[in-house]
């Protein structure tokens, strides 16, 4: 166990690496941030110093291992617009995006797992078409048309909630709902054809011939064996909790993360950048980390692999 | 004669009421509204120190908070008019000395003298410590932004800036308490226009000094605008308060908060559903969704700003000044104004405004819509229809897209067979390794005089000029001579050649149509627009019905 532990943990890092690495050509070949920061008008001496001042004016290859050094020392870079930490730019972001997110996974999960269960158990039926339909409508409209959507209801017409903002927890609800709706939906999806596989399996209709009642068949023999793809959702979306808000955020003017990564890319706000794919790149392989150890946790036969070593 | 007791106690409680009660008085009384504007960015750079926010969306956030000594009449046409110096005059060609006005508070109860002025314009706020005052080069530095953060060291492009907006200041003294001179090395009649500029606003010495680093100063700058700082966001929010001791009468707005919303449908919604009490940046087809509800309205104005298209004179098909001739003929104007615009700006007189005053070229136009001259032109030319490549950004300006493909239609009518390349950034526009020919472009001025458009942006030290897009002999040798010309007669002379050659005859750009910029709000506040991006919200223009 300690072995496949540090194993997943050198390619963690090596992902992280290669985030890093990526982000860092491509954000230089993409283009000048002086010229993006200062502005084209910029008299052309101050876009000179100001490369100069950032190392931009050195060979690249200097500049990488250069930034690769001070990241070991846990010195992520300067704002190049406001001179601050990166990484402290991108933590305090974090809380915000986190406001929105969390909620939203719990209203994917609360909505979108009885909902695929119920769908599944009333297959074929006008109940399971419904709310099928209302998934499908769910995931295909885009963000930003529902976020729309919502405001033009609940905003303008109705006047119940703000149209954008973090002035009070109210002006959480729509960005939380937006997000839940699509989440939801898909959630409802994987739920209802991982229960309608684990249904047809034999050893749901073993349970049931040994006289089991209908509810403990259920609840004992097919959602733990459904529960697998359905964890493998749930990983992508823990995943996504950081950096998934990003239409969303800009939307409704939410200062997260997702606003964070809109202006810094728009700014060729180098290190910010590269802070934040750092820190959105290790949270996705913590929560793939994460989604590996419930497998064996779920499923004995994973684990008992894993120990053979096969 | 002794007075009373009783009368004396009654005098003294009198008198400690009578300084009470005004306070309180103004307290109870203090029933002004406070407002939210949306705004698509406050300042570029996550900072509020126009040294280093050079730009639109700076010169709006900055007419709240700081003041220069010459400031434009923003409810009139951006005439100069006396601002923190009640008059001024001129000792020589190179000097101007200022009156300063009397009584002007900081936002931090200071009162603002001569020695504030001359420390604005000091190597501590502007300069940096490396200037060379007898250079004729532009200095530079060896300071980074990294101290910035951790002292008060100034960011490179604050000194670049300063020395592009005073490029032969000598030094600037105090003759006493009130009164500041400003003196050039060189005879330059822009120095007034320079002082009124972005950039030279007055600052607090003791509160720049006071200030732990120059980012923080930047967060948290002390002006004497109508209102104050209380707390700055990047990206997200900039909370205001009246400044109550304000020179100009108490500000009629309690607190002013500018949110960033940067997606118009979120602030037209936001207006909408009574979030917001104002909006910037709006597009102008977006005016019709706002004026549809009778509560609100969309003020537009005019700015201090052209749209250009500009050429490279190098592309082998360009080379022909006939074949530039050729586009600036082909170009109807006034339909995309029409089209595109709504009507809500105009055609402009080449690359000048009116609020150049004495140096305006009265009579001056853009080259005149006629294909048939176009043509003929391109017939003279020799050209072939040979492939131009127009390097397009995706609505960096208001309508660029749109006007861009309105642009490449005209010319086709003329025979020109110009061909969109579409760009994510401006170093992909000015990208010389591969064949340049046509981009966009947008010139102001800041201030009223030539010198701060068509030398800077066009002359010898000009962007164009500078990225080896064009050049022209004539037009460099008179730049230099009217940055040092004083007599009003030739300099105007002077500026109407520079017009013709870059205009006509050796084309560097045409001009399409003035900037404008469109602001919604309710409509029981009245209030009315600038012709700049700079919002005036002082008592002359603010009231709720």
């Amino acid at each position: 166990m300690l072995l496949f532990a540090a194993s997943r943990l050198f390619r963690a890092l090596l992902t992280i690496l290669f985030v890093m690495t990526f982000a860092f050509f491509v954000l230089r070949a993409s283009g000048d941030p002086a010229l993006l920061i200062l502005s084209v008008d910029a008299p052309p001496e101050a876009l000179a110093a100001f490369r100069k001042a950032w190392g931009l004016d050195q060979p690249i290859w200097q500049q990488y291992l250069a930034y690769i050094g001070h990241a070991l020392t846990g010195d992520f870079g300067k704002s190049m617009r406001d001179g601050r930490p990166a990484i402290d730019l991108v933590m305090e972001r974090v809380p915000a995006t986190l406001a929105i997110t969390l909620p939203a996974l719990a209203l994917k999960l609360g909505i979108g797992i009885p909902a695929g269960i119920y769908a599944a158990l009333h297959r074929n039926t006008f109940a399971d078409r419904m709310t099928m339909a209302l998934s499908v409508a769910g995931f295909t409209m885009p963000s930003f048309v529902l976020a729309l959507l919502l405001v033009l209801i609940f905003s303008v017409t109705l006047g119940w909630l703000p149209a954008s903002g973090n002035d009070s927890p109210v002006n959480a609800i729509l960005p939380i709902i937006t997000l839940g709706t699509a989440g939801a939906a898909i959630m409802a999806r994987f739920t209802r054809s991982a229960m309608q596989e684990v249904l047809g399996q034999p050893f749901v209709r073993a349970a049931s011939a040994k006289g089991l009642s209908w509810r403990r068949v259920i609840s004992h023999h097919a959602l733990p064996n459904a529960a697998i793809p359905t964890v493998t959702i749930i990983g992508f979306m823990v995943g996504s909790l950081v950096a998934g808000a990003v239409v969303v955020e800009s939307v409704f003017a939410w200062p997260g993360i997702g606003r964070l990564l809109v202006s810094a890319v728009a700014n060729r706000d180098l290190a910010v950048v590269q802070a934040l794919l750092m820190v959105i790149a290790f949270w996705m392989v913590m929560a793939n980390l994460a989604v590996d150890l419930a497998y064996g946790w779920l499923d004995p036969r994973v684990r008992s692999a894993r120990a053979g070593g096969h | 004669m002794l007075l009373p007791r009783r009368r004396l106690i009654a005098a003294a409680g009198l008198t400690t009421a009578s300084l009470a009660l005004p306070r309180i008085a103004i307290g109870q009384a203090d029933n002004r509204p406070s407002i939210t504007i949306a705004v698509q960015q406050i300042a570029n750079s996550a900072s509020l120190e126009p040294l280093r926010e050079q730009s639109n969306v700076g010169t709006r956030t900055f007419s709240f908070i700081s003041e220069t000594l010459i400031m434009p009449n923003l409810l009139g046409q951006l005439e100069p008019t006396p601002g923190l110096a009640e008059s001024w005059k001129r000792i020589d060609e190179r000097t101007v000395e200022f009156a300063l006005r009397k009584g002007v508070r900081f936002h931090n109860g200071d009162e603002m003298t001569a020695d504030d002025v001359v420390f604005t314009f000091s190597r501590d706020h502007m300069f940096g410590p490396n200037y060379d005052i007898t250079s004729n080069k532009t200095l530079f530095t060896s300071v980074v932004v990294r101290d910035s953060a951790d002292g008060m060291k100034l960011p490179p492009e604050v000194p670049a800036v300063a020395k592009r907006l005073f490029p032969a200041l000598e030094k600037v003294e105090a003759v006493d308490k009130y009164t500041v001179r400003f003196v050039n090395r060189t005879p330059d009649v822009t120095l007034e226009g320079r002082v009124g500029s972005l950039g030279a606003n007055i600052v607090s010495r003791r509160a720049f000094s006071e200030a732990k680093s120059w980012v923080e100063w930047a967060r948290l700058p002390v002006g004497t605008g109508p209102y104050k700082v209380r707390e700055y966001t990047p990206d997200q929010s900039l909370i205001l308060d009246a400044h109550d001791d304000y020179w100009g009468g108490r500000p009629p707005i309690k607190s002013v908060r500018m949110m960033v919303v940067p997606e118009v449908a979120a602030r037209i919604n936001g207006l909408l559903a009574g979030q917001f009490d104002f909006i910037c940046d709006m597009p102008p087809d977006q005016i019709p969704t706002i004026e549809k509800n009778p509560k609100f309205e969309v003020l537009g104005s005019t700015i201090v700003n052209h749209r250009l298209t500009v050429f490279d004179m190098h592309h082998p098909q360009l080379v022909d000044p006939r074949v530039r001739q050729a586009f600036t003929h082909a170009i109807d104007r006034q339909a995309i104004v029409d089209s595109l615009w709504s009507g809500r700006t105009r055609v402009p007189a080449g690359l000048q405004w009116e609020f150049y005053g004495p140096m305006f070229v009265e009579g001056w136009t853009v080259p005149e819509y006629n294909l048939d001259k176009a043509k003929a032109l391109l017939k003279a030319a020799n050209y072939k229809g040979d492939p131009i490549p127009y390097r397009l950004l995706n609505n960096y300006y208001t309508n660029q897209v749109a006007t861009a493909q309105v642009l490449v239609e005209m010319w086709s009518q003329a025979g020109l067979n110009v061909q969109i390349d579409m760009k994510e950034n401006w170093q992909q526009i000015f990208d010389a390794n591969k064949q340049r020919a046509v981009r966009d472009w947008s010139n102001s001025a800041s201030f009223n005089d030539p010198i701060s458009s068509i030398v800077a942006q066009h002359g010898p030290q000009g962007q164009q000029q500078q990225a080896g897009e064009w050049t022209n002999a004539e037009m460099n040798r008179l730049s230099d001579a009217m940055q040092v010309e004083t007599d009003m007669t030739k300099r105007k002379a002077m500026f109407k050649r520079m017009l013709e050659i870059c205009e006509r005859e050796d084309p560097a750009y045409t001009v399409l149509h003035q900037n404008a910029t469109f602001t919604a709000k309710r409509k029981d506040i009245r209030w009315k627009a600038s012709p700049s991006f700079a919002m005036e919200f002082r008592s002359v223009n603010f009231a709720v019905n």
